[in-house]
């Protein structure tokens, strides 16, 4: 291909990717998470319906909630996001080594919050017998966090896979970047959900009087 | 690079920002306390919900790098986020969840 070729070729394949000035892949991660705010919502709003209805039998989630575990789980999940944009600054500077560790850094702080959502969902079952069927608030509790929680198991596996790839490539090609840039806005939108559910789920709830 | 990009924060400005996060976290884990001793009620809850928004605004805007970004993806965001802050109180409040749990 000639290099006049080339350039249309590359023009034409810029336009047709790029067609709003952003690239195609990256408008879409934010149109899929504009999108999860109405998924989460729902879940929420079920939670807030439920939580301190009366009536049923059973434990209520607001009446065992653990708050100095659940801060330190939420404050690690928050420092991850600090570890994942470190990564994608790093990326930005060329420092694949440094993008590599604070890559494993989030998948690592990850995989430590999805472990005490484990531990918490395991003593919420085994200890005080409150179970997905127990009431409508414990479903939706779990229902919600549960969902949250896949989205977190999500994120540390793409985390793992870009790691992956960077350590057996040597680094992250500007393809992969890209990548790195959009489980980073994925991984962040997880974080703010949290944030959102650690105040109205955990904060504020209250039991039935 | 683009322009844009060269206003981006700093690794030790990032860390700035995760230090604020994390006192803003205390803040809000202290004012559970504070409740359960002193019963604050909607004062409470406001200030949680303020301090949870406050939260939320940082990590867009500085983590995501949406007060970075194009002015398209911040609509698409802030649509999507607006849209369903809208529906949802409707539902809340329909159902009558807003009026029990503000009383």
């Amino acid at each position: 291909m000639s290099d006049l070729a080339h350039d249309v070729g590359v023009d034409a394949h810029h336009e047709e990717h790029e067609s709003t000035g952003i690239e195609n892949r990256k408008l879409g991660m934010w149109v899929f998470l504009s999108s999860e705010f109405l998924f989460f919502g729902a879940l929420i709003t079920n939670y807030l319906l439920y939580s301190n209805r009366g009536g049923f039998e059973g434990t209520y989630p607001a009446e065992i909630y653990d708050i100095p575990f659940t801060s330190v789980s939420s404050f690690v999940l928050l420092m991850s996001s600090l570890t994942m944009v470190l990564a994608h600054n790093a990326l930005s500077r060329n420092d694949q080594n440094g993008a590599r560790t604070w890559l494993f850094a989030t998948a690592a702080l990850g995989s430590v919050f999805l472990g005490g959502q484990v531990f918490e969902f395991y003593e919420f079952i085994t200890v005080y017998e409150m179970t997905l069927s127990t009431n409508p608030a414990a479903s939706a509790f779990y229902v919600l966090t549960g969902f949250h929680g896949t989205h977190v198991a999500l994120g540390v596996i793409m985390l793992l896979s870009l790691w992956g790839i960077s350590r057996r490539q040597g680094g992250l090609s500007e393809r992969h970047g890209l990548n790195l840039e959009l489980v980073g806005l994925y991984w962040h939108f997880v974080d703010i959900i949290w944030i959102v559910i650690f105040t109205v789920v955990y904060l504020l709830s209250v039991p039935p009087v | 690079m683009s322009s844009e990009e060269h206003s981006h924060p700093t690794p030790g400005q990032y860390w700035k920002i995760a230090a604020f996060l994390a006192v803003v976290t205390a803040i809000e884990v202290a004012m559970f306390y504070i409740d359960r001793q002193l019963e604050l009620g909607f004062l409470n809850a406001a200030v949680l919900l303020a301090l949870s928004a406050i939260k939320f605004i940082v990590v867009v805007g500085w983590f995501m790098h949406v007060r970075y970004e194009k002015p398209l993806i911040n609509r698409f965001f802030a649509g999507g986020f607006v849209l369903a802050c809208a529906l949802y109180l409707v539902v809340l409040t329909a159902l009558g969840v807003v009026a029990i749990r503000g009383g």
